[in-house]
């Protein structure tokens, strides 16, 4: 039985595997299995069509620790599942969304219990097929085709010769007496075990081919190349729209980008050319600088030109006019005011503010009255606008010491511009479409805000700006006097 | 086929019995405890909030007893309709269990007189009628939530209940003294429309009863969550009563450790429904966030409930579900029928959960007034139940598949 | 082989105490090996070469169609303002409920020890495979850009810097749905290695041995290698069972979570399985009628097994006619108009005859089955599991198409108009299916012949004892 030879170089009989006896169902095999276990025999296996119920005790099976793959495997899965989707959601990639928090754990159950089966379901079969040894494609028990109706209505019981107490005649006469329809030597398989060329040949290729979309996208991801990328799908890469500032040859004027149509009007540029939407009368330009912009604007209304020059007229005789000796100076002022209120340090912003300095502030005939009504209604619109959009940085007082303008002090950050105290002299004395004119256009690092505002809110703003710095800068004649209160 | 049935000891012990006086009179002692308890502390700042409080009380301590009555009549009509041979060494007991529904029916007379008798809203806002001032999305409601069709529902649902519960015991009866076979198959073919009744009634009763105690709060799962939490409930009641008849000489032979190896595995299967549907009803109202229906959740999440809350994810899922996954933990009936009193015990927090948060915040004292009260109730339905079994055999033994229940064993 | 005769016992009839035979004909071990493993091994029926005529020729047009839709764009289909979720998720939901039934019956069957699922549950899990297949196809090209529908995965992608958002429903979806289909497909392979085994036992071609000796992983038959295969058996199932619940539960959550009235309701889980597990069962049926017939396997599955079958129809679809009452009644209970109109809306709207359809064919068809007569008939159960397959498709377009069309806002109302694509499509999945069923039945043990050996073993261990009770009596 200790022939250690391997059966492969010598031609004698393949070693001898153990003894099977064969039974017709599989209450004959219990008894023969309870009795070969009384007999002492250890080495002693069962192959049956199913899973007959009472052969583990009777042969002897102990239980498996299968259950404790599955459930660590479970375990790893639901920490795997938790951990990734907190990871995920909550750390490395955190965004709103549903108004639900980064980190919403009632929504992380759902995938966590299907990581957890799925972890324990793969390691259940695996393991299973792990602890059996399968797969495993040559066996002694293949080697004789009786064996084959194992899995059709044959229930084979075998004792090993590997067993301490094996012995052949004993074990065949025990065999014998146990009521088995045959008993057959099992002998080890001795078909040579080595792997045919051919089949590993088969192999290498099969991995080798399937490594080489691989490679081609890794080569793509790291090389450089000219040629633009082939496109399976589209993903609207082409567009029969034309880009922006390019030509065509489609309109006589060779542009891409089309004036409006004559007599038409944008949504929301009605009245474009008011002074009530504009904060001065167009019609009464006062400087080379604003004349050009006041052109270029009518220069939009290409065909309208006659009939907008009419109406600018007709409103220029109703608004009156403002003196541009009166309004050039306080402008010029305020640039300066605005220059010294800089942070001295802040070099880059400066330099920065300069060229809108330079561009040259515009010199327009300002409105000097509100064009609309001033009562209740307006000012308290003007003052939750103000404080909406304003009091921020200019401050609830507008002496330019909002939140923003606190914090950005505390930080120190060097380029920061003090926002303007709305109480200067200079502000003060501006005329209220200069300060419609800011709000719309910005000013210095001061943003347009004609997106915010409309131009009604504007003007509201401008009305409560002005009643602000009268509250500031009041005098005494501003007191009522006893005859007033009586009024 | 005599031959074949161990001979067992069927009997409850008639010292048992003999407490069911002493019982009665100790619970009726508890609930009127209970009920000064909440009278006397809950009373100071409202006038009529003792009064709430105890009728929650009242009602949830009721329904934790009726759920697993109701589950018991659930597992008795199932296993006759699918012919569940394990079961008829159980069914006999979950027939008692469940025929004791019709007599403990009469414990929510005091519920029904105050809806049908008073205006009062001690429990239910919708008794006050047209007339006060609910809100307007409950004073719709009122076609359906009035004290005479409430009455009504009520009626019909005990009805069913109550009636099959009956046939089922007294046909089981039958077949002790005939051993008639043609007695089963009448019994499993009635199972299937029995259930149907059965499911429409506890769907409705679940919502009339408890979900109404918040009248303007809705949710459609709420009848399958009060099924889940019965059947659990009783196939943790069936594991501690077969265990104290064991410990007392009945039944040794005739329950075997098979059996509370599947009433185990049922009771984890339903411990794993039951979070399944307390989730899902959680999850939707919680991703929905619909001001309606999220008020359900915000009081319980509030006023110290968010501790029960915790308390039934921790002790009515989490540990029980780890802990009774092993085979060796379901083959030991002592072991658990530990684990099936701690399922009581979450099962009594979870009816709790479900029904008193409407009244009050929790306090020292409401534990403590409801704790009275449950014993109280437990004590008159164990009353209750040992007159309803008296001296029945606890194991049908003419049952023709006690043989094969016997003979089984589980597989791996 | 054993002449197969009409049944000399009817084993629908019940004997309490006596188990009734789950296999007729007084079949042995071989004989029934050998029924189940002659149809891989004989040349197929004519029926089966022109049922695969058929259907391989809807597979490919299903294909095309698909092909078509990603070069041209979703705009083929008839989703359009407010109805987003056409057909594509219909369908999608109606082959996710189909492919419920397969795992429920190996798992949860198995759990309750309902040993008359030896004679089905392997074609019902291949079918669960086919029916999670023709589901997963959907929501893949539903997606617009179906080539990237890999980003749904969480893998650490260098170009899009960001991770999927479990916070979705949709996403619980891709794992749910991912996780069902690689688990079943595993648990039915698992299912499969005996009788593969039991294949590559029998063949005499060489070729043949060497592809089922690989397909079965060398099994051997030892009883070491059976306890830790059953061990695996009872773990998967357990394991199943929950998985099974969950899917149509997230599928549900895909709706439910929303705040659309119709939609957002917390019976939606339960109510959903229901109906999943009454749809896969009425499948289960559709195929099981002809293919017992065509194969002659009416031995193996006797009437016993149709009957059950129709009785776990007519509980489920009872289940999800109290869902649908309970909903009706809460919608009216809840006092949210919208949610009231939405169910009015079903009812006697547009789509009222969507939901008529739905409703008799779910609620008041599986009735019928109430009576013997209809259990036994199968040419009647036939029918009946069709008109049931039709009333599930069409409750699924109810949920999907009516919530949609009308919401809170009557200015975006609309009224949905399927498409040739969308009509082509949901032919075209019927066609996959059927041809990889018919690949299935071809090649593959279409019925679990060890396990079918088990119960006829346990019978006859049920029988001596039923006798041996009996000589006592």
């Amino acid at each position: 039985m200790s022939d250690h030879a391997k059966p492969k170089k010598t031609p004698k009989p393949p070693k001898a595997h153990g003894w099977m006896a064969e039974y017709a169902d599989d209450n004959q095999l219990l008894d023969a299995a309870r009795k070969v276990k009384d007999s002492g025999y250890t080495r002693i296996d069962a192959f049956t069509p199913f899973a007959v119920h009472g052969i583990d005790e009777a042969i002897g099976i102990k239980p498996t620790a299968l259950p404790w793959f599955t459930l660590c495997a479970g375990f790893a899965g639901l920490t795997v599942a938790l951990t990734m989707e907190y990871w995920m959601n909550a750390v490395d990639y955190p965004y709103i969304i549903s108004g639900k928090p980064y980190a919403s754990w009632p929504a992380f159950i759902p995938v966590a219990f299907e990581l957890t089966v799925l972890f324990s379901a793969f390691t259940t079969v695996f393991a299973m097929l792990g602890l059996n040894g399968l797969p495993r494609f040559s066996s002694p028990f293949f080697s004789n085709p009786k064996f084959d109706r194992t899995t059709d209505d044959r229930f084979f019981l075998w004792i090993g010769s590997s067993d301490k107490y094996f012995n052949s005649e004993k074990v065949q006469s025990l065999l014998t007496s146990t009521g088995a329809l045959s008993v057959e030597e099992v002998r080890e398989d001795d078909s040579p075990s080595d792997i045919p060329k051919p089949i590993i040949f088969a192999i290498i290729a099969g991995i080798l081919v399937t490594l080489i979309p691989g490679a081609i996208v890794l080569n793509m991801r790291n090389a450089k190349s000219g040629e633009s990328r082939l496109h399976v799908f589209f993903d609207m890469d082409f567009q029969p729209s034309r880009h922006t500032q390019t030509s065509t040859a489609m309109f006589a004027d060779g542009r891409v980008q089309r004036p409006p149509v004559p007599g038409t009007v944008a949504r929301g540029e009605l009245g474009a050319t008011d002074p009530y939407t504009l904060g001065y009368d167009p019609s009464q330009t006062v400087s080379t600088d604003s004349a050009t912009a006041a052109a270029k604007l009518v220069s939009f209304q290409q065909d309208g030109e006659v009939a907008g020059d009419e109406s600018k007229g007709a409103e220029a005789s109703e608004t009156p006019a403002v003196e541009p000796s009166e309004t050039e100076p306080t402008d010029a002022e305020g640039v300066a005011a605005e220059e010294v209120t800089a942070d001295p340090g802040a070099q880059p912003a400066a330099d920065e503010a300069a060229p809108a300095a330079a561009a040259g502030v515009p010199n327009y005939a300002w409105l000097t009255e509100l064009p609309v009504e001033a009562n209740g209604e307006l000012f308290e619109l003007g003052r939750h606008k103000f404080e909406q959009h304003c009091a921020l940085c200019h401050g609830y007082g507008g002496y330019g010491n909002g939140l923003v303008a606190q914090r950005a002090a505390e930080l120190a950050q060097g380029y920061w511009l003090q926002p303007a105290n709305l109480h200067d002299q200079a502000i003060e004395e501006q005329p209220v479409g200069r300060i419609y004119y800011t709000i719309t256009h910005g000013k210095g690092k001061m943003g347009s805000y004609a997106a915010s505002l409309t131009p009604e809110e504007r003007w509201a703003v401008v009305a409560y700006v002005k009643a602000l710095q009268r509250s500031q800068n009041a005098q005494p004649s501003d007191i009522p006097t006893r005859g007033d209160i009586a009024q | 086929m005599a031959a074949n049935i161990p001979n067992d000891n069927l009997t409850i012990p008639a010292s048992w019995r003999g407490m069911a006086p002493v019982l009665i009179a100790v619970g009726a002692v508890c609930v009127l405890i209970s009920l000064g308890l909440f009278y006397f502390t809950g009373s100071e700042a409202k006038p009529d909030v003792g009064f709430r409080v105890f009728f929650h009380s009242y009602l949830a301590n009721f329904m934790f007893c009726l759920s697993f009555c109701l589950g018991a009549l659930f597992f008795v009509l199932v296993t006759h309709l699918v012919r569940a041979s394990w079961a008829s060494s159980i069914r006999r007991l979950s027939e008692l269990l469940a025929f004791t529904i019709s007599w403990w029916a009469l414990l929510f007379i005091p519920i029904l007189a105050m809806v049908l008798f008073t205006n009062s809203q001690a429990l239910y806002a919708w008794n006050g009628g047209p007339g006060s001032d609910l809100p307007m999305i409950v004073q719709n409601k009122l076609s359906y939530l009035n004290p005479g069709f409430f009455a009504i529902r009520t009626l019909v649902y005990f009805a069913i209940w109550g009636i099959t519960a009956r046939i089922y015991f007294l046909l089981s009866r039958k077949q002790d003294d005939t051993g008639d076979t043609e007695i089963s198959l009448k019994l499993q073919r009635w199972a299937g429309p029995a259930i149907m009744l059965f499911a429409l009634a506890l769907n409705f009763a679940a919502f009339d009863w408890m979900m109404s105690t918040d009248a303007a709060w809705f949710s459609t799962i709420y009848g399958v969550y009060v099924f889940a939490a019965g059947l659990l409930s009783f196939f943790a009641v069936m594991i501690i009563l077969c265990n104290m008849l064991q410990n007392s000489g009945r039944i040794e032979k005739l329950v075997t450790v098979e059996h509370y190896q599947d009433m185990s595995k049922f009771q984890h299967g339903f411990i794993v429904f039951w979070a399944y549907i307390a989730f899902s009803q959680f999850l939707l109202y919680w991703y929905g966030n619909i001001p309606e229906e999220t008020l359900w959740y915000k009081v319980r999440m509030t006023n110290g409930w968010q501790y029960v809350g915790l308390l039934l994810i921790v002790f009515h899922f989490a540990v029980p579900f780890l802990g009774t996954m092993s085979r060796h933990v379901r083959r030991n009936r002592g072991v658990m029928a530990g684990w099936a009193g701690l399922i009581l015990v979450a099962h009594w927090l979870d009816m709790m959960f479900l029904i008193l948060p409407n009244a009050a915040p929790v306090t020292p004292m409401l534990v403590l007034g409801h704790l009275i009260c449950w014993i109280g109730m437990v004590s008159i339905f164990l009353a209750l139940f040992l007159l309803r079994a008296g001296e029945t055999p606890v194991v049908a033994t003419k049952d023709p598949w006690l043989p094969e229940s016997l003979a089984y064993q589980v597989g791996p | 082989m054993a002449s197969i005769a009409s049944p000399a016992i009817d084993n629908t009839i019940d004997i309490p105490g006596r188990r009734t035979p789950l296999v007729l004909g007084n079949q042995t071990y071989a004989s029934v090996t050998h029924m189940v493993a002659r149809i891989s091994e004989e040349a197929q029926p004519a029926i089966w070469w022109i049922a695969f005529a058929i259907a391989f020729p809807l597979m490919l047009m299903f294909g095309g169609l698909i092909g078509y839709l990603i070069l041209t764009g979703v705009g083929v289909w008839g989703n359009m303002s407010p109805v987003f979720w056409g057909w594509p998720i219909v369908n999608f939901v109606f082959w996710v409920g189909i492919g419920h039934a397969g795992t429920l019956i190996s798992a949860i069957l198995f759990l309750f020890r309902q040993n008359w699922r030896t004679s089905i549950n392997r074609a019902a899990e291949a079918m669960t495979i086919f029916a999670v297949i023709c589901a997963g196809t959907f929501p893949g090209i539903h997606v617009g850009r179906a080539w990237l529908a890999f980003w749904l995965t969480p893998y650490p992608s260098l170009n899009l810097w960001m991770w999927p958002q479990f916070r979705s429903p949709l996403l619980w979806d891709v794992f749910a749905v991912g996780t069902y289909a690689s688990v079943s497909l595993i648990f039915w392979y698992m299912g499969m290695i005996p009788d593969l085994a039991s294949f590559r036992d029998r063949s005499k071609n060489k070729w043949r041995r060497m592809v089922y000796g690989l397909l079965c992983l060398g099994w051997s038959g030892s009883s070491r290698h059976w306890m830790r295969y059953e061990k695996a058996y009872v773990i998967l199932s357990a394991l199943a069972t929950p998985l099974v619940l969950s899917v149509h539960t997230v599928v549900s959550f895909d709706f439910a979570v929303s705040q659309l009235p119709g939609w957002h309701t917390t019976i939606f889980p339960p109510y959903f399985v229901a109906g999943a597990i009454f749809s896969g069962f009425a499948m289960v049926l559709t195929l099981l009628i002809p293919v017992r017939a065509i194969y002659n396997l009416k031995d193996l599955i006797t009437p016993r097994h149709l009957d059950n079958m129709c009785k776990i129809i007519l509980a489920t679809g009872s289940m999800v006619g109290l869902a649908y009452t309970t909903e009706f009644f809460m919608a009216w209970y809840s006092q949210n108009p919208y949610e009231f109109f939405t169910f009015w809306n079903r009812a006697f709207g547009p789509y009222w005859w969507a939901y008529w359809i739905m409703f008799s064919c779910n609620v008041i068809t599986p009735q019928l089955f109430w009576f013997r007569v209809f259990r036994t008939n199968t040419v009647i159960m036939w029918v009946v599991t069709i008109f049931v397959n039709i009333g599930m498709w069409f409750e699924r377009f109810v949920i999907c198409c009516t919530s949609l069309s009308r919401d809170f806002l009557p200015s975006s109302w609309g009224y949905f108009s399927p498409t040739w694509v969308d009509i082509g499509m949901l032919v075209g999945s019927f066609g996959l299916f059927t041809t990889l069923f018919l690949l299935f039945c071809r090649f593959l043990p279409i019925i679990a012949i060890s396990e079918i050996k088990w119960t006829i073993s346990q019978h006859a261990h049920s029988e001596h004892r039923y006798k041996h009770g009996h000589e006592h009596h």
